[in-house]
């Protein structure tokens, strides 16, 4: 949208956007029960989404665009890409510091789990030749976890080692899902690797 | 304050206990003309901008006369290791004080009891839910403080939240009134604070007409709290579009 945005548009948090009986509430708005009326949460601008025809609701969505997002925050469901910083005999600590394709401003702390690096023969992984501390992974938020990490999955086949550095110091290329080899020293290191492309 | 027993509820006379400081009673004289030239019922002019700090996720700058706030907001950023889990987020609030913000240079002033209260009137207002397990920090910092100066920092850090991107219920606006004699000064200056009997300070959610916090200290009577009140929320009602104002004026010149 190139067209000038002119203040009409712009909503500030608290402001009343519509009817609950009207519109539906959708990011960066809410419903408040007590009137039924839904108000913007956040600045910027409200969009109207038109309802999909088959919903037996037929009340449009308005959402609020904010013109300054947040730096992102790590949520269930979305794909992230940390950088390993431990590896130990169960598990491997990383540090999110991409989430989707935002970087965040200040990083989180995820783990990855024995049994989430790969989908299949999962008491068999061996932490070590999967990561090693320094390997930039993509992998997927399962869940909040604890009060100190995320909880990551490298459980599919485009989850994994996106880009590793070889104990010569150059960056390895991917062989195979297993492996990476070092262009240099020609050397190969085993680490699960994401299918990256096609 | 020691309360003289006795004395009709409607009207207020100065009680000569010898405890309290000396001063001048200039509150009896009621054609008394403020510092500045204000009317009784008159605020200062705000004077708001957001975007004032570039390292922080959010932040506001407000003058209000002579107190002048900065708030420089962080986050949601991951909570301290050593903090339990929790499924909704936190707020962090610290209120702190420049040497050079009071006439007499250093710090005297209590910094821990004005960041609860920051604390109090903001968490009412900002949907905590929408970023478990993380934590937004709010720095506050008071380059001069000529008055008023939790209400005036309340309503900035509501506009340095706003322009952080932070989801909220409402802003924040925050003013108080003074007890003088049998005045009543709203947005009060340090002169005026100091020699005020009572204050009342009301933070609301303009649009919603919520009220987050109510502070009262000091001498009142029934219905100088109503009057004070309405006086209170009416003007908040009025800053909380200046508020607007500014977040859509800023909010459009970055979207150009």
């Amino acid at each position: 949208m190139q067209e000038r945005v002119n203040e009409e548009d712009m909503v500030t948090p608290g402001e009343v956007l519509g009817k609950g009986t009207e519109l539906k509430a959708g990011k960066g708005a809410y419903l408040s029960p007590h009137n039924n009326t839904v108000y913007a949460s956040l600045t910027g601008r409200r969009s109207l989404l038109p309802p999909s025809p088959e919903s037996p609701d037929q009340r449009p969505t308005v959402e609020v665009i904010g013109h300054k997002a947040h730096g992102p925050v790590p949520e269930p469901g979305c794909v992230v890409i940390a950088r390993v910083t431990k590896v130990m005999a169960r598990m491997a600590s990383a540090d999110i510091m991409c989430v989707g394709s935002k970087s965040v401003r200040e990083k989180f702390s995820g783990i990855i789990r024995q049994q989430d690096v790969r989908a299949t023969e999962i008491d068999k992984v061996d932490m070590h030749s999967s990561f090693r501390p320094g390997d930039i992974v993509k992998a997927s938020v399962i869940s909040l976890g604890d009060a100190r990490a995320y909880y990551l999955s490298t459980a599919q086949n485009e989850l994994g080692v996106v880009s590793a550095e070889s104990m010569a110091g150059s960056t390895m290329i991917p062989i195979s899902w297993t492996e990476m080899q070092c262009p240099l020293t020609g050397q190969i290191e085993p680490r699960k690797v994401a299918k990256v492309g096609a | 304050m020691a309360a003289k027993g006795g004395a009709a509820p409607a009207t207020y006379s100065p009680s000569p206990t010898t405890h309290k400081k000396k001063r001048a009673p200039i509150f009896t004289d009621v054609d008394w003309v403020r510092p500045d030239g204000r009317d009784f019922h008159h605020c200062r002019p705000a004077f708001l901008r957001t975007g004032a700090v570039n390292a922080a996720s959010g932040s506001a700058y407000a003058e209000f006369g002579n107190t002048k706030v900065i708030v420089s907001i962080f986050g949601p950023r991951e909570s301290k290791k050593a903090m339990m889990y929790s499924d909704i987020g936190r707020l962090n609030c610290n209120v702190s004080y420049t040497t050079f913000a009071t006439p007499i240079r250093g710090q005297a002033l209590d910094n821990k009891d004005i960041s609860a209260q920051l604390h109090k009137s903001l968490e009412g207002a900002i949907m905590l839910d929408t970023f478990p397990k993380t934590t937004v920090d709010v720095f506050a910092l008071v380059l001069e403080s000529g008055g008023c100066d939790l209400p005036v920092v309340i309503s900035c850090a509501s506009l340095a939240l706003a322009d952080a991107g932070i989801m909220m219920y409402d802003l924040v606006a925050a003013v108080s009134v003074s007890c003088l004699g049998k005045n009543l000064v709203i947005d009060p200056v340090s002169e005026e604070e100091n020699y005020q009997d009572g204050s009342l300070m009301i933070t609301c959610l303009p649009s919603r007409n919520e009220v987050t916090q109510l502070t009262i200290t000091g001498e009142w009577s029934t219905p100088k709290i109503h009057e004070a009140m309405e006086l209170c929320l009416d003007a908040c009602s009025k800053l909380g579009k200046i508020m607007r104002s500014c977040l859509k004026e800023s909010a459009s010149t970055s979207q150009e």
